[in-house]
């Protein structure tokens, strides 16, 4: 007999729940309480924030959640702020010994081998803290492998005056997103730098011959290239995503943000955030065969949230 | 009190419905899971994660199970309860405020943010001007000075006379003035922190009267005397420090925004710095038995000017009414006898004088 059980758990919707004004509470909440301590309420601001955002995003109706805290954040913020310390110090050093171009050179070498540690911390602290119906995520990379293809990327790219960048930026996307588990599920993303350096040489040329406006068509095709080579594996069995959003939503969505931006002085920027959540997880489509009911707890749990603080700092963007 | 709500165990990810019942004179939630033994957390024990009207419980660490309820009265019910016991955090308050209260927080916020800006931080920097050694003004001076004269002519004849001029008064200076006369039609005038002061060709042409150069030299001075450019330096940096700093924490949207208010901030303080300059400029005047009718005189030739090019150093703070209003104003009040001062008159117009 075919199993036939379990057909509504092989049908996945996602859903977002967040209202604008309910985030607004947790983001003014926030902002009271790190003026009120000078800035060291930070790291429990951002728990709260990502608490909200993750706890409002949902499969099948299921709400994903966050479980990172406060305190953990905190140990690697202050973790991350020894770690810049420490560089800065370098730095002055340097000037100190009138060496200030070998200082520069130093300073920049650190900066840019402490980032793939920050995106390896970062994923692997994030991933863990993360679960649905239980069953967390996790982040399997290794990280020595991933500095020596960061630097290489990073070399071709410079050496190439930046057109390797499309490369870069698909690369590392694949292998973080591919050493991504939830429980035994594991994601695949299959873009190639190749068509996504073609996609963007049309998106800058086109949206210079119409003065702007091709920019929400390119957006889309941005969006859909990155939703498109997503796909989760279990076994033999697989849910692809496809994007189903168009270049006109992209304008809806990004023409009211900076008119919402714009009349509120800012002070709107929570329902920003929650419109462009609802838009992204209603515009992504899932199909497949894997049976949602049988997916098992593997991952470890992990605490260390430095690589996620550093990242931080260097004002480093995920996908979330 | 009973609802449903779903339970997972944190080592599948199959849902259980269960049938949840709040204990309130134990304080405890119980629930039968698929095993058929009946569970009770103790309230107390749990955390709880509220994403607007939807609950989630967590209990244990390893494994974490948790249970969801979207039943709104039994929140309601359970919320009441830890309140009842104290265990309802601060931080759950706070959220409950609702949105009226939380816009006012902000509104607060922003208010106080902005009084900090305005008066607290001009003033905590410009005291902390006097932490700034001399010397540091003097060097940013002297390396500005050294390449603006590298590209400019200097009138040697003219900028020895302007000294000479200058000698003649009292300054109040507490650091050596150095006079510099540029060959350019430009109508400009500008003072360093090092105490060295240029003028224009294009300026002296405009003046008529040995006391509008006083109070020329008097507006300049006073820019020195006050270390006004480091004032202006101090003030600047540390209110964009501040807002940046202060907004960024909501988003990069609101620092944008702070960026430019203090842009159009720093104006003002350029404003009351030139007013400064202005008074005491008078005041020179009046302690060098000089008219200060002189001082008007000078801004009301200047205000001419501003149909055809606006100078430089006045395209920031422009010669208005307002401006021209108070200075007479002030004159009128520090009108005082005129001496009549031979050398300054002579040596007036060797710099007027133009030799070739």
């Amino acid at each position: 007999m075919e199993d036939f059980t379990n057909e509504s758990s092989k049908n996945y919707k996602l859903s977002f729940h967040g209202s604008g004004s309910s985030y607004f509470g947790v983001i003014i909440v926030n902002w009271l309480l790190i003026v009120v301590t000078l800035g060291l309420y930070y790291p429990w601001a951002k728990a709260k924030q990502l608490h909200y955002l993750y706890g409002s995003t949902a499969l099948n109706e299921e709400r994903f959640s966050f479980h990172g805290t406060g305190k953990e954040m905190f140990k690697g913020f202050i973790k991350a702020v020894i770690i810049f310390a420490a560089i800065y110090g370098l730095l002055l050093l340097f000037m100190y010994l009138q060496m200030p171009i070998i200082g520069i050179l130093v300073f920049y070498a650190c900066i840019l081998a402490i980032i793939p540690f920050a995106i390896h911390g970062s994923y692997r602290y994030r991933m863990s803290r993360t679960s649905w119906r239980g069953i967390r995520f996790g982040y399997r990379g290794d990280q020595k492998e991933l500095s020596i293809s960061f630097f290489k990327w990073t070399f071709f790219t410079i050496i190439s005056f930046g057109l390797y960048s499309s490369w870069l930026s698909i690369n590392l996307r694949n292998y973080l997103i591919g050493n991504i588990r939830l429980g035994s599920l594991q994601f695949k993303s299959d873009g190639d730098g190749g068509s996504y350096f073609w996609l963007n040489v049309k998106g800058y040329f086109l949206t210079l011959f119409t003065l702007g406006i091709y920019m929400f068509w390119w957006q889309k095709d941005i969006f859909a290239y990155y939703i498109d080579n997503l796909s989760v594996h279990q076994d033999d069995k697989e849910i692809r995503m496809t994007s189903t959003a168009t270049g006109g939503d992209f304008f809806g969505l990004l023409v009211v943000n900076m008119l919402i931006i714009i009349f509120t002085l800012g002070i709107g920027y929570a329902w920003v955030v929650t419109r462009t959540m609802d838009f992204i997880v209603s515009k992504i489509e899932l199909t497949g065969d894997i049976d949602l009911d049988t997916i098992n707890q593997t991952e470890a749990n992990f605490t260390d949230a430095t690589g996620e603080d550093v990242s931080d700092v260097l004002d480093l963007g995920f996908i979330n | 009190m009973v609802t449903t709500g779903t339970y997972y165990d944190g080592i599948s990810s199959i849902p259980q419905k269960v049938a949840l019942i709040l204990d309130e004179d134990n304080y405890l939630l119980s629930f039968n899971s698929s095993s058929g033994n009946t569970d009770q957390w103790g309230i107390g024990d749990i955390s709880f994660n509220h994403i607007g009207n939807y609950l989630e419980i967590q209990f244990g660490h390893a494994p974490i199970e948790f249970i969801k309820i979207e039943d709104g009265d039994f929140i309601t019910a359970l919320k009441k309860l830890r309140k009842e016991k104290g265990h309802y955090n601060w931080y759950e308050r706070l959220i409950d405020l609702g949105i009226k209260a939380h816009a006012t927080i902000a509104l607060l916020i922003l208010g106080f943010i902005s009084l900090i800006y305005l008066f607290v931080i001009p003033l905590v920097a410009e005291n902390a001007v006097v932490l700034i050694p001399e010397s540091y003004d003097n060097n940013l001076g002297n390396t500005f000075f050294n390449e603006y004269i590298e590209y400019n002519a200097v009138d040697s004849s003219k900028t020895k006379a302007l000294n000479l001029f200058a000698k003649q008064l009292k300054l109040n200076n507490s650091k050596e003035l150095k006079f510099t006369v540029i060959k350019s039609s430009t109508v400009n005038a500008f003072a360093l922190p090092d105490g060295n002061i240029v003028i224009f060709t294009g300026l002296i042409d405009l003046m008529e009267d040995k006391n509008e150069l006083v109070g020329l030299i008097g507006h300049e001075v006073t820019h020195v005397n006050q270390r006004h450019s480091m004032k202006m330096m101090c003030r600047n940096l540390s209110g964009y420090l501040f807002l940046s700093a202060v907004l960024s924490d909501v988003n990069g949207i609101m620092a944008i925004i702070g960026d430019n208010v203090h842009t159009l901030q720093s104006l003002t303080y350029s404003r009351q710095f030139e007013r400064q300059a202005d008074m005491e400029g008078i005041e020179i005047m009046v302690s060098n038995k000089v008219n200060p009718k002189g001082m008007s005189k000078l801004f009301e030739r200047l205000q001419t000017q501003d149909d055809h090019l606006l100078p430089e150093f006045l395209s920031s703070h422009p010669i208005t009414e307002e401006r021209i209003n108070y200075i007479k104003q002030i004159v009128k009040e520090n009108a005082n006898k005129e001496l009549e001062n031979d050398k300054l008159k002579d040596l007036f117009l060797q710099i007027k004088t133009n030799i070739n």
